[in-house]
């Protein structure tokens, strides 16, 4: 089954000197994810949220397809990771500016899949793929103004209809929720076979979306 | 410490967290975190730690997983309440 996950985490938002404590990133980091760090050169509070929101990108991906899954952090192993200074054939959405990028890949049990990460000044976003090509995924993050959970929802809704409606011109696109949880594309009444993921996190909204055939 | 008590501890420990202030008044065992509390999931480890510092326990990550709903949250807590490490 073909799917996507992102997520995207505010820094304003986060306790960085909670972060950084061994009570907080062992919760959800093992010590050979630990040993990574050295190939990364960045302070190690984005480290740590890199990780987080790499896990909770595959996490997203895995549950559309097995509804049931619950979210193990410490299950979903981060296997390689490396800097970069682009990213090949990317449809990225946002600013470019200042981003330092990162890629690699990570696994869930028998699965393996590959992500692409953008460390900003304000905030860490991740996309993932069952294939290092990224060709076919687009992806977007948003400064929004107001942060509470209404606005966040609306906010993402609207932008990723923006970025459709520019690519499927003379459609009726809206977004449904499915009983698990994940949005859903219909196209008047017939559901499109367009994967999405939104994400949200303070005053930032993300989505990625696969667009495949 | 009974489920009851667990519960009305267990909602200061969830108030930072949440917008949805009827929502957290209202809460029962089935309340999901992120669904219904709407509580943004790169909050779930603050909530684990807080939790931790409110019970004086400690939350393994294996235990921390099943975390998702509050009847879930009582069962860990109490479990550990019980079973000091």
């Amino acid at each position: 089954m073909k799917s996507v996950g992102n997520d995207i985490v505010a820094l304003n938002n986060i306790d960085k000197q909670r972060t950084c404590q061994p009570r907080f990133y062992s919760k959800f980091i093992t010590p050979p994810e630990q040993a990574l760090y050295s190939q990364t050169g960045t302070p190690f509070e984005s480290f740590v949220l890199l990780l987080w929101s790499v896990k909770e990108s595959a996490y997203k991906y895995r549950k559309r397809s097995e509804a049931g899954l619950v979210f193990s952090p410490s299950k979903i192993i981060i296997q390689q990771i490396e800097q970069t200074n682009n990213f090949e054939n990317d449809n990225f959405d946002g600013t470019q500016l200042a981003n330092i990028l990162y890629k690699g890949n990570v696994s869930l049990g028998v699965a393996k899949l590959y992500f692409r990460s953008i460390i900003h000044n304000d905030y860490i976003a991740t996309i993932v793929n069952d294939d290092e090509d990224f060709k076919n995924v687009y992806w977007g993050v948003r400064l929004i103004d107001k942060a509470d959970n209404e606005n966040q929802s609306t906010s993402v809704r609207s932008f990723v209809l923006n970025k459709l409606n520019s690519l499927f011109l003379d459609s009726e696109l809206r977004i449904e929720k499915s009983s698990v949880g994940y949005p859903v594309l219909y196209n008047g009444t017939g559901l499109m076979d367009i994967p999405l993921s939104f994400a949200h996190h303070g005053n930032y909204v993300a989505y990625s979306l696969l667009i495949y055939k | 410490m009974d489920r009851k008590e667990i519960l009305i501890e267990l909602k200061k420990v969830l108030t930072p967290y949440t917008e949805s202030k009827e929502m957290l008044d209202g809460i029962n065992e089935q309340t999901d975190l992120i669904k219904d509390l709407k509580i943004n999931s790169a909050n779930l480890v603050d909530i684990i730690i807080d939790a931790e510092a409110q019970y004086n326990i400690e939350i393994d990550f294996d235990a921390a997983e099943k975390m998702y709903n509050v009847g879930n949250c009582i069962d860990v807590i109490s479990d550990k309440i019980n079973k000091p490490a």
